[in-house]
């Protein structure tokens, strides 16, 4: 994972020659269209002959030196310039307003607290045709915010981008490919397209005229609209506005026609895919969208939201938006961890009621995914499959849910009878909707089998971070479709759907023979290895366990790395799990993290970065922070961000990191932070603890304590070259799959004897031996087990 | 007959320490006077100027300066 470049270097039009990866049969397509309609390209061409000042050296991306301010600036909220940035101010009073427009038509870029910025792109302004705004409205409405008139290259390149894009739809309906669009004259023109006219299917007939589907018609369950009380304003103002708009925006483009009417004609199935690429090439893309109402030959499945079940409102926008007009509209949601993207992923399948099919990440996730499915909807528990390396069944049924993996699906090793036969089972049939769960970690490649085994009318993509340090992210756009909705993460956590979180950056001086060691040329993994085990660290991390266990709260802590992650585990005494440890024993310690007042603190490795649902967790300590992956460092303060807790009276939640002073750590935490600085979180930075040194239980507070810790972490890399390999492995994997994870199991039992002999049989033998707290664990949980269940009974 | 070394005395972090504890071996032990404890040390006056500019070397050549801005 090259973590030194930015995702916005994907604006950079010079990238676009470095994708390399695996060509993507329509790759190139794709980068014509992003390269033609690059705002960046555009506002370059337009500087080319700009005037300049003596300044303007200082801002190459965009200079509006020379831009004139309308006389009532003060009034308005934004900035717009050359290359699509837009600024908002977020202390003007008409704030709102204007962020629930830009949310629309640009991408969120930074939303710190009084500043936000966004982008204009071609995807997102193809979100905002989708859902309904013409770019006469997009234009109109940008100028009214505007503290500038806006520049021509801007309008220039919204009008482009708008009229290019979502004028046609394909359809599938009665499982026939539609093209479909309000305009005649559209169609007319792709059907001068040799390409697509030898794929149209009803050849001789005209165009086929319908009335437009009334929109804003879908309930979305869970809401008002579906018959639930809920006290706030309900489904009816996101959608309401459009319908008008949508006519007006008729109105406006074609005068001979008052009523909104749409046009189609028919194409060959097989011929589905060549129609899309040959859309996008001539500059029409289509959108994708799937009429779930009029499919009669899909058999419907049974599923309602459980009655006392009410979505949120910020849950309910992103399904409006992908379900105006009463159809399901592929594309991706954006939402915090712990924002409730498994409620949102149930309840669009509750709106489809198709067979659905989920996929996510790991056999864990899975297992949640099931278990969310049955405490919110009414969906019979047989209806529900799972398809993982453990556990493979079917719905009796026409129609039910399988849950799977990324890897489940798209394995190329040969398959055992029962999983080929379930995969022909998949194959074979036509899905309603397709979840993917965190599809951000999804490499393309992967995704596009994942599509092509998977016949699915609608796609749904969930992720809390839209992010990747590869450039791989703008192909989601294309996989899946368009980002639909993205949170304002402060917003949500100031009104208490997400807990508020206190982030600090703790410094601790190497110790100098940790230093001394770490000057010495030495590869990658040792010299991370050292400043991860140094002494300080693990005494700053010792004291905010035990700091804040005193409080009351439950910590998680995490480490990339599977030895610091033992050897802290078992010096402090504390459970832990990784990629080895088997799902029993993960269950049993999950469980006991939640349930067990002894259990406070918990120690996981990378498995634990996504998927974990630990609501009980209100701190989170991390110890390794190489490789600057800044979704990494969302994705784990996501893992607090759910605390059960978060509502009460000034609750906070804590991420610290721990960061080894000059060391590659701090050039790593300094990017991996950029994220969540963008989404409005503040770092602050310790560098000292207040209390430390007084602490006389402190490990390793001896000079002879810590050259042994020295020699034991050097030893450990040098005698076992074995496991520096594979640890450097692990970072670069790009998710924790099921098929590494056997692999990793190996190597770590291996470490475990090789370490306790070449230690010297002396402390650290002693340490090693001791039992880990895991075990313990073994005995003690099925005890408690009972003992809980003892005294439940009771109190009901 | 006393032989004095006239003396600077460097108060450090640790590892700015180990840095120039490195510097000193490298170079026959020409700098440092004596090692006092894991943030001060005692360096030759004549040779402050030039450990100051090895160590500015080093430091240039072994961290990563984290991110300012991107200012392209």
């Amino acid at each position: 994972m090259p973590p030194k470049r930015k995702a916005q270097a994907a604006l950079d039009d010079d990238d676009f020659d470095e994708v390399e990866e695996e060509a993507l049969s329509d790759q190139d397509t794709f980068d014509k269209l992003k390269q033609a309609l690059d705002p960046v390209a555009m506002g370059k061409r337009a500087r080319a002959n700009h005037a300049v000042d003596a300044a303007s050296f200082l801002f190459k991306k965009c200079d509006q030196w020379d831009a004139a301010l309308k006389p009532d600036h003060a009034n308005r909220p934004l900035w717009v310039d050359d290359a699509g940035h837009i600024i908002l101010e977020s202390f003007s009073p008409i704030f709102d307003e204007a962020q629930d427009f830009l949310i629309n038509i640009a991408e969120p870029q930074s939303r710190v607290s009084r500043i936000h910025e966004y982008t204009l792109t071609p995807h997102s302004l193809f979100a905002a045709v989708s859902v309904g705004h013409s770019s006469q409205e997009i234009i109109d409405k940008l100028e009214r915010y505007s503290k500038t008139t806006l520049s021509p290259s801007v309008l220039v390149f919204i009008e482009k981008s708008t009229s290019s894009f979502g004028k046609a739809k394909i359809v599938l309906k009665k499982n026939m490919y539609f093209i479909e669009s309000d305009d005649a004259s559209v169609l007319q023109r792709l059907l001068r397209d040799p390409v697509i006219a030898s794929c149209r299917a009803d050849a001789d007939a005209g165009l086929i005229q319908e009335a437009a589907p009334k929109l804003g018609q879908m309930a979305i369950p869970g809401t008002k609209m579906a018959g639930i009380n809920q006290p706030t304003q309900a489904a009816a103002p996101p959608v309401e506005p459009r319908p008008s708009d949508m006519i007006a925006a008729l109105r406006v483009d074609e005068d001979e026609e008052d009523v909104a009417q749409v046009h189609s004609f028919r194409i060959e199935d097989q011929e589905r895919n060549q129609v899309i690429k040959r859309c996008q090439d001539i500059g029409l893309p289509l959108t994708e969208e799937y009429d779930f109402n009029n499919d009669f030959t899909n058999t419907n499945l049974d599923i309602d939201l459980n009655a006392h079940t009410q979505i949120r409102y910020y849950q309910e926008k992103a399904l409006s938006k992908m379900f105006s007009n009463s159809r399901a509209r592929s594309g991706i949601i954006v939402l915090p961890c712990g924002a409730g993207k498994t409620l949102v992923g149930i309840t669009a399948a509750c709106g489809v009621k198709k067979s659905i099919m989920v996929l996510c990440t790991s056999a864990m996730s899975v297992v949640q995914w099931r278990n969310e499915f049955l405490k919110w909807s009414n969906i019979k528990p047989e209806d529900i499959a799972v398809f993982t390396s453990e556990s493979k069944n079917l719905f009796p049924r026409g129609a039910g849910i399988i849950i799977s993996t990324y890897t489940m699906i798209t394995s190329t090793k040969n398959r055992s009878h029962d999983s080929a036969q379930v995969m022909k089972f998949i194959q074979d049939r036509e899905w309603g909707l397709l979840i993917a769960d965190e599809v951000h970690v999804v490499p393309a490649a992967m995704f596009k089998k994942v599509t092509y085994s998977i016949k699915s009318h609608a796609k749904l993509g969930l992720t809390a971070t839209l992010l990747r340090e590869d450039d791989k992210i703008e192909d989601l756009n294309f996989l899946i479709g368009p980002k639909l909705y993205e949170a304002n993460w402060q917003e949500l956590s100031e009104q208490g759907h997400i807990a508020k979180v206190q982030c600090a950056e703790v410094w601790c001086q190497m110790t100098p023979e940790f230093y001394a060691e770490w000057l010495k040329p030495s590869s990658v993994q040792k010299r991370a290895l050292l400043s991860i085990m140094n002494p300080r660290k693990f005494q700053a991390c010792q004291f905010l366990i035990d700091y804040h266990e005193r409080r009351g709260d439950k910590i998680i802590v995490f480490s990339d790395n599977v030895y610091a992650l033992e050897k802290y585990a078992k010096k402090l005494q504390k459970v832990y799990i990784y990629g080895g440890t088997t799902q029993t024993e993960r269950l049993r310690i999950l469980e006991n993290f939640q349930h067990n007042a002894d259990v406070n603190t918990i120690f996981l490795s990378k498995i634990g970065d996504t998927s974990l649902d630990l609501p009980e967790a209100t701190c989170l300590i991390q110890i390794s922070s190489h490789y600057g992956s800044r979704r990494q460092e969302a994705q784990r303060l996501g893992r607090i961000l759910r605390a059960k807790r978060r509502n009460d009276e000034g609750f906070n939640a804590f991420f610290y990191s721990l960061v080894s002073k000059d060391t590659d750590e701090m050039f790593y935490s300094s990017k991996r932070q950029a994220f969540l600085v963008d989404q409005g979180y503040a770092f602050k930075v310790i560098t000292r603890l207040e209390g430390l040194e007084q602490r006389p239980d402190l490990a390793f507070s001896t000079p002879q304590d810590r050259r042994e810790l020295l020699m034991d972490v050097l030893l450990a890399k040098d005698a076992d070259a074995d496991e520096e390999k594979i640890a450097g492995d692990m970072f670069g994997s790009k998710f924790a799959s099921t098929g590494s994870r056997a692999k990793r199991k190996n190597v770590a039992r291996r470490t475990a004897g090789t370490l306790s002999e070449l230690s010297g049989g002396q402390d650290m033998a002693y340490i090693e031996y001791s039992k880990s707290r895991n075990k313990e664990l073994k005995k003690k949980g099925m005890k408690n087990d009972f003992l809980r269940k003892l005294t439940k009974v009771p109190k009901k | 007959m006393v032989k004095a070394v006239k003396g600077v005395l460097v108060k450090c972090d640790a590892s700015i320490k180990a840095m120039l504890v490195d510097i000193d071996e490298k170079n026959g032990h020409e700098f440092i006077i004596d090692e006092l404890d894991e943030e001060h040390i005692l360096v030759k006056e004549t040779k402050v100027a030039e450990l100051k500019q090895r160590l500015q070397n080093m430091m240039k050549e072994r961290l990563k300066e984290p991110e300012s801005s991107d200012s392209e």
